[in-house]
């Protein structure tokens, strides 16, 4: 993994490391976006509630406030208050009943009363007739009576004070309570006649099944608004912990009205008398909803006002907040990123063209250059290179033009050393045939053919048949390192017979001089040594050794050819052969210039002995040529011995 | 030395040489004919048959065919084809030829292949073995 990263190109590095960063930056940005927005969606909607729940209560509070305005105007009617002082005036009473009913029936009220001092109930507008005239343990008129002041709230009525004021509000009760008991918002005013309360004017609604406030309540909160097939808001009254008034639909469609409250609701607000604020699934939604206790003029706990908000609405808004949030933050972690990977690029591309333009100087291309940009480092670097390779082109064009001159001065020195060959090589062979004439002529006389040949004439002419021998020997060596030379002698390579095809017919021409010296051969290579040679040109080196050997060898010596496996051992790739001789030997110093071109050996007794110097020379030439090598050694005063080793290709048996 | 007189042709362009060939083989019993030109050489043959051609290989003067082509045109010749030749020449075997093979009987049909400076106890021997004594 370590090493795949290390191989990456800059580039894709570089990608990788801006995405991971914002993969980072992205996923934390994403967490804490939820976090937060789901926190705050969260608080908030239980924030809405809470101002939900305060907005319903002014409403249900004002609705109090207006009755007991109205009933404050009532208090100060004139004709009111002589019928609580005058009991006997039975008109007036009727006259002022009438009123009191149409403002009742104008109002939309269940019940008007006008009790006297002593709470005994005077004028009932819905019932006149009603023979019941107690009022129960009412705690608002007890308020009322008890700091002779206004007082509006929330009263439970029981049934004998329902069915004082008539048999339907029982009925109407029983069905929307499930008990003959009444929930009633309402106040109650005092009527005061010089400082003195003279009675008491009490006007209410009951809840039980009405709806007009809690829908009151749910249309200035929520204007009736419906979220996916239900409603965004519902407002109830509880009479206990059942639902009186309410505009929360059951399963069948209708306002639930009877149902009952959670226990852990009912415990909390009914039993503890506190508020709750959470969750509630309401009939089949979630709501997130408060419920307020309701109290009694005596503060104790009747009822409960419930305000619910639809959660999914809450919920839907969190996850559009959500999205947008995220939306946002990878859109432009995106955006940032197509930027720094832009930048990058940018930044990245000379140094992409600096590594094309290395590769291309490094394959030989000096004449690329790069464009140079930017002023940067890069710009710099770029800078450099091009300089660079500016003087690796001109170091290169010197080098070139110093090569092209060595070159020239080498090729003229081969055409002038090829010119001076050929001309060697084409004197030489010129003077074959005068010289051939000459040798034979003066063999012929020398011999004896033409007749015979004094003693002193024999001199002279052995003296001349010498000197043509030894220009002989030059003209054959100088053809043959002209040949050498000018690169005409390749090696055509045949399995010979060494003995017969080599060694005899080099031996053939050499037999006169050797029967001269008294000189004899001691040939130790046996009949069936094959050799892998050119024979034409082994038979030259070996031409060269023997006419050597027997040149310094000793008078009635004798000359050694033997042949052999390479001493080394390591293979048997390599035959020996060796020629030696008996005879004055040659310096261990010197050996080695015997090899070169026209060397040759100063040496006493060698003195009238001439040589071209090019013997050897030739023949070393001829057995690299094959591959092999050619030394020589000696003991001085005793003998010398030159040795081959010529590596053998084909077999030997 | 040489009871019947055998009859040599020697051709060659070099005068000292063929005077000089021509003493030693007249002097140890031979008869000498001799030519100057291959062409010579032939004409030569045809009118008085030698027993022996003696042959150099290159020849001076405008380009015409060398002693090996001329071998070959005598062996082809069915009046001629039986006389032997021996090529003496200051051309080395094989190292001088334009292909450097070893050349076979078809292409240079000679007896013997000598090369100048040649010694006279040599040359005798080969023109002795060429004759058949």
């Amino acid at each position: 993994m370590r090493f795949a990263f290390e191989n990456m190109k800059l580039q894709t590095k570089t990608n990788i490391g801006i995405i991971a960063i914002f993969l980072l930056l992205g996923i934390s940005a994403g967490f804490m976006t939820f976090k937060w927005q789901n926190d705050y969606a969260i608080k908030a909607a239980e924030n809405r509630v809470r101002l939900y729940i305060r907005a319903g209560w002014e409403i249900y509070n004002s609705k109090i406030e207006r009755i007991q305005a109205t009933l404050k105007v009532l208090a100060e009617d004139r004709r009111l208050q002589r019928v609580l002082v005058d009991r006997a005036n039975g008109e007036l009473k009727d006259e002022v009943l009438h009123e009191l009913q149409a403002i009742r029936l104008d109002q939309n009220m269940d019940i008007l009363n006008v009790l006297d001092a002593s709470g005994r109930v005077i004028l009932r507008t819905r019932h006149p007739e009603s023979s019941s005239d107690g009022i129960g343990d009412d705690p608002m008129l007890r308020k009322v009576f008890s700091e002779k002041k206004a007082c509006g709230g929330t009263v439970l009525l029981d049934e004998r004070r329902l069915q004082a004021e008539g048999q339907d509000l029982v009925e109407l009760c029983r069905r929307y309570g499930g008990e003959a008991v009444g929930m009633m918002t309402a106040a109650a005013v005092p009527v005061h006649r010089d400082g003195r309360v003279i009675g008491v004017i009490q006007m209410g609604n009951l809840l039980n099944g009405s709806v007009e406030k809690v829908d009151r309540i749910r249309n200035s909160l929520f204007e009736n608004e419906q979220y996916g097939g239900k409603p965004v808001g519902t407002a109830t009254v509880f009479m206990r912990d059942r639902r009186i008034s309410t505009n929360v639909l059951g399963q069948d469609g209708t306002r639930a009205i009877g149902t009952r409250a959670s226990d852990e609701v009912a415990e909390r607000v009914l039993r503890r008398g506190l508020s709750w604020t959470g969750r509630a699934l309401v009939v089949n939604a979630w709501y997130l909803s408060q419920y307020d206790p309701i109290r009694d003029p005596d503060g104790r706990v009747i009822g409960m006002l419930y305000i619910g908000s639809l959660e999914k609405r809450y919920l839907d808004q969190r996850s559009r907040a959500i999205f947008l949030n995220l939306a946002v933050v990878f859109g432009g972690m995106v955006l940032a990123m197509a930027v720094f990977y832009l930048l990058m690029r940018t930044i990245l591309s000379p140094i992409r063209r600096l590594h094309l333009a290395t590769r291309r100087l490094s394959q030989g291309d000096l004449d690329h250059r790069i464009v140079v940009r930017s002023q940067d480092e890069i710009g710099e670097l770029s800078q450099s290179f091009n300089q660079m390779a500016q003087q690796l082109r001109e170091d290169q064009q010197e080098i070139q033009q110093s090569h092209d001159q060595v070159e020239r001065r080498n090729e003229e020195l081969r055409i002038i050393n090829r010119n001076y060959m050929e001309m060697l090589g084409f004197v030489s062979h010129e003077l074959k045939s005068p010289l051939g004439a000459a040798v034979l002529g003066v063999y012929s006389i020398k011999d004896g053919y033409l007749g015979p040949v004094s003693d002193t004439q024999q001199r002279i002419l052995t003296s001349v048949a010498q000197s043509l021998d030894y220009l002989n020997e030059m003209v054959k060596h100088y053809l043959d390192l002209s040949r050498l030379e000018k690169g005409e002698l390749k090696v055509n390579r045949r399995m010979v017979n060494l003995n017969q095809e080599i060694i005899a017919p080099s031996l053939q021409g050499l037999m006169p001089s050797l029967e001269d010296k008294g000189m004899s051969i001691e040939n130790r290579v046996p009949d069936n040594v094959l050799l892998c040679c050119d024979p034409h040109l082994m038979r030259i080196v070996f031409e060269n050794l023997l006419s050597n050997a027997i040149k310094y060898g000793r008078n009635e010596g004798t000359i050694q050819i033997e042949t052999g496996q390479a001493k080394s051992g390591t293979d048997t790739g390599e035959t020996v052969l060796s020629v030696m001789n008996e005879g004055d030997g040659i310096a261990p110093d010197k050996l080695n210039l015997l090899f070169q071109k026209f060397s040759r050996i100063d040496h006493p007794k060698h003195a009238g002995k001439k040589g071209t110097g090019l013997g050897l020379y030739i023949c070393r030439e001829i057995i690299e040529q094959h591959g092999g090598k050619i030394s020589g050694e000696s003991e001085e005063g005793r003998w010398t011995k030159f040795t081959l080793s010529l590596p053998t290709l084909g077999t030997r048996t | 030395m040489i009871k019947t007189k055998a009859k040599i042709l020697v051709v060659d362009d070099d005068v000292q040489h063929v005077d000089t060939v021509k003493t030693l083989l007249e002097s140890v019993g031979y008869s000498v004919d001799y030519a100057y030109l291959p062409e010579k050489a032939i004409e030569k043959a045809k009118g008085a048959p030698p027993d022996l051609i003696l042959l150099d290989v290159m020849f001076a003067g405008p380009p015409g065919p060398d002693g090996v082509a001329t071998s070959r045109r005598i062996h082809a010749d069915p009046e001629l084809q039986k006389i032997p030749v021996i090529i003496l020449s200051g051309v080395r075997k094989v190292l001088d030829l334009p292909f450097r093979l070893e050349p076979d009987d078809e292409w240079m049909p000679v007896k013997a292949f000598l090369e100048k400076p040649i010694k006279p106890d040599k040359l005798l021997a080969e023109i002795q073995k060429a004759l058949g004594k």
